[in-house]
């Protein structure tokens, strides 16, 4: 009787209703126990009947028979006083249970009817038969919502790319508000190198000249940007290049693609072109040491020289702590204006104008044959050669542009 | 009854090499082949003798381990040879000649990591020099070697695709495990430049995933939940368990001498693949997983060496374009589907013969 009370009004124990009744069960522990015995065979005869006769039944009338259960069962019991000698003759003979066993037992019972609510039907029966399963089936669906079963060999993932197009549109249309020109420079199919300055702290160039030839050239093509060591194996930031398009800037993958007639981007300013002061600003680094020379004289790929003009000022760079940063494994902290002073906010970059020119290919294969990749003064020479005019290419651009923030 | 094959039961037989003994080298006769198999209780031994138990081209087969395999066998002969023993390669030599081995099939290797290191160094790099020393002793005709591509490996300087020139950097990486399977590897390399006769064909076989293999990586991935390095998701790939087999079969059948990466088709990152499997993730930064990864391996509590952790963190794949096109290795499993078959979610994709005796 007593446990009756605790289960009917304070299921969970929360409230101060157990404390009388517990002492109260105490008190009348031999009658409970021998009124139990009685009452149990009864009680869980009548449960059992309740749930034969709702199986075979429609699910309204089950849900009828439920609610009337509950109401039932619990509501008048919670209502109603235990009285002191037994249960009293007034009570509907449904709630004649009394102990804790058996409240569980009915509890487990209802409970059990609502999980496993008919064995005929579809789910309830493939849900009977393999619970853990099923569980298993719903948490891998889960895990694997918003990323694809097939990543190409690269590791691009078409799903995650999908999810960061919005982002790189906002950035490319109303951000930056890029334009572009020369696009026709670009083959429609085939092999390319696209070589182009570096800057930013953080690669938003390569992701603008990615989303740039995908959308407005004509073919629609997707270019592979090189992403140096330092970006690619940055926790998160590296992950993400990767699975919408980077590659480690590596001579094999660099190869592997442009023998598939991809198309690559390659920035050979590296870190340097990174890591530029604002002062240096648009003043070409050293283009490492024409790594990119001899895989497009290997692979017989055409370079297209491509000037990025607005990017070099979204994060003015000061200065470059650099002895606190390799503390922590990054080759330098930058110190812009708004960074370190107003935090992570300081990261945004400046809404700057920005201009991207393609320049016309280069065909230096034609001219000095695979074997001009052994030749060290060439590559260096030709470096030096596409260094230039990418020079003169922003040299150009920044003549025609009269504002910073508006072009 | 077609098998054993009608040259086999006479007793007459097994005098006829005693007569050969000035004879150094075996004349090779293509039907009446003679395999030796080191490590003939592990996976790839055992399933390897199955295989060439159904095939009439193979006379004999010498299984050679500390443990007798499990199924039965008809014309394999057993040798209970311990090859950390110091005469090892004595014994080896003396069974391979009498029989006239005229291949030998190294797999006495560990597939996962053992505290047992010292033990493991005996076994793994002693070992092979023993296999070594009696393969050049015999004057055998052909060795294939059972390596792994984490022989190359995670290293943040790999490109995506390792190909077989690429310098065997796991000995980096301060692990026993990785090390000794590189100094084995490095053997063979002296091996097969000393021994010009032997054709010596070396399989690099990527993490191997099946319904019926026991390595590391199924036991990795058969726990509920995984460790992953915060902000790091390396693509990683796996080789079916028959396709494996398939690779060294085909060895044995053919001759193709040097190195190949036995790898199934196709890559995926480190989290998709935990989502597919349905495991928990249990993310870390690195800097804290290193050093608990190496207490939890000091004490014993946990399976695999601290410097596993690189390969949660760096490209370690390998390319088996060479294998696809020297030895026409086609894998017919590719990663989603090794998974799905590993996981017992779909029906294998061919039908398999050859497995069963």
């Amino acid at each position: 009787m007593a446990g009756k009370q605790i289960l009917g009004d304070d299921p969970f124990g929360t409230g101060d209703a157990p404390a009388p009744a517990a002492k109260k069960k105490k008190e009348k522990k031999i009658e409970s126990e021998t009124a139990a015995e009685n009452a149990a065979e009864s009680a869980s005869a009548a449960a059992s009947e309740v749930a034969h006769e709702a199986a075979p039944e429609a699910d309204e009338d089950r849900d009828a028979l439920d609610s009337d259960g509950e109401n039932g069962t619990y509501a008048p019991a919670a209502a109603q006083p235990p009285s002191e000698y037994g249960p009293s003759i007034d009570q509907p003979p449904v709630a004649k249970h009394s102990g804790l066993v058996d409240e569980i037992k009915h509890l487990e019972h209802s409970v059990r009817e609502r999980i496993l609510p008919a064995r005929s039907g579809e789910h309830g029966g493939e849900r009977q038969r393999l619970p853990l399963e099923f569980l298993w089936k719903r948490w891998r669906e889960l895990a694997m919502r918003d990323r694809s079963d097939v990543v190409d060999e690269f590791g691009r993932d078409p799903n995650v790319a999908a999810r960061v197009e919005p982002l790189l549109d906002f950035l490319y249309r109303q951000y930056f508000r890029v334009s572009t020109r020369g696009l026709g420079h670009i083959p429609d199919d085939g092999r390319g190198l696209i070589v182009a300055n570096h800057s930013g702290t953080l690669p938003y160039d390569g992701a603008m000249i990615m989303y740039g030839i995908r959308h407005e050239h004509s073919a629609h093509r997707e270019v592979r940007p090189l992403v140096e060591d330092f970006v690619f194996h940055f926790p998160y930031l590296g992950t993400l290049m990767n699975r919408i398009g980077g590659v480690r800037a590596a001579p094999e993958n660099a190869e592997r693609l442009l023998n598939q007639d991809q198309l690559v981007a390659v920035f050979p300013e590296g870190i340097k072109g990174i890591g530029k002061l604002f002062r240096e600003r648009y003043q070409l680094q050293r283009f490492g040491r024409g790594g990119f020379i001899k895989l497009a004289l290997k692979c017989d790929a055409p370079i297209i020289p491509t000037a990025v003009v607005g990017a070099e000022e979204i994060h003015p760079m000061l200065s470059k702590i650099t002895w606190l940063a390799r503390s922590v494994g990054i080759p330098y902290l930058p110190v812009t204006p708004t960074f370190p002073l107003l935090g992570p906010i300081g990261l945004l970059p400046l809404p700057t104008k920005w201009f991207i020119a393609f320049g016309e290919p280069l065909y230096y294969n034609a001219e000095y044959g695979p074997e001009g990749a052994n030749d060290r003064i060439l590559v260096n020479k030709l470096a030096e050669q596409v260094r230039n005019k990418i020079q003169s290419m922003i040299d150009s651009l920044l003549k025609e542009r009269r504002s910073i923030l508006f072009g | 009854m077609p098998y054993p094959p009608p040259t086999m039961s006479t007793p007459k037989k097994k005098a006829a090499p005693k007569k050969k003994e000035l004879v150094k080298r075996a004349t090779f006769d293509p039907e009446q082949r003679v395999v030796a198999i080191t490590g003939a209780y592990s996976f790839m031994g055992a399933e390897l003798i199955k295989r060439l138990e159904r095939d009439r081209r193979y006379y004999k087969v010498l299984a050679v381990d500390v443990r007798k395999p499990t199924f039965p066998l008809h014309k394999t002969q057993f040798h209970k040879v311990d090859l950390t023993l110091p005469t090892a390669d004595a014994d080896l030599a003396a069974i391979w000649k009498r029989e006239g081995v005229d291949t030998v099939v190294h797999a006495a290797f560990l597939s996962s990591p053992t505290h047992a290191a010292a033990w493991a160094h005996e076994l793994e790099s002693i070992g092979t020099m023993h296999v070594l020393n009696a393969a050049a002793e015999c004057q055998v005709r052909k060795l294939v070697v059972w390596s792994q591509t984490i022989v190359y490996g995670a290293h943040p300087l790999n490109p995506n695709f390792l190909t077989e020139e690429h310098p065997l950097r796991g000995d980096a990486s301060r692990s026993r495990y990785v090390k000794d399977k590189v100094e084995a590897e490095k053997q063979v390399q002296r091996f097969r430049k000393e021994n010009t006769d032997t054709i010596v064909t070396t399989l690099r076989t990527a993490a191997t995933l099946g319904p019926t293999i026991r390595n590391f990586a199924t036991r990795f991935f058969a726990r509920p939940m995984a460790p992953t390095l915060m902000g790091y998701d390396p693509l990683m790939q796996f080789v079916h368990e028959r396709d494996a087999v398939d690779a060294f079969a085909l060895a044995v059948d053919h001759d193709y001498p040097g190195e190949f990466n036995v790898v199934g088709e196709g890559v995926l990152p480190y989290s998709t693949i935990l989502a597919m499997m349905g495991k928990v993730p249990l993310p870390m930064p690195h800097f804290l997983a290193y050093p608990l990864s190496q207490a939890l391996w000091a004490t014993q509590v946990f399976d695999s060496p601290p410097n596993f952790l690189d390969f949660l963190r760096f490209l370690c794949v390998a390319d088996g374009a060479k294998a696809r096109r020297v030895m026409g290795f086609t894998p017919r499993w590719d990663i989603k589907t090794t998974i799905q078959d590993f996981l017992g979610l779909s029906a294998p994709v061919a039908q398999v013969v050859e497995g069963g005796v």
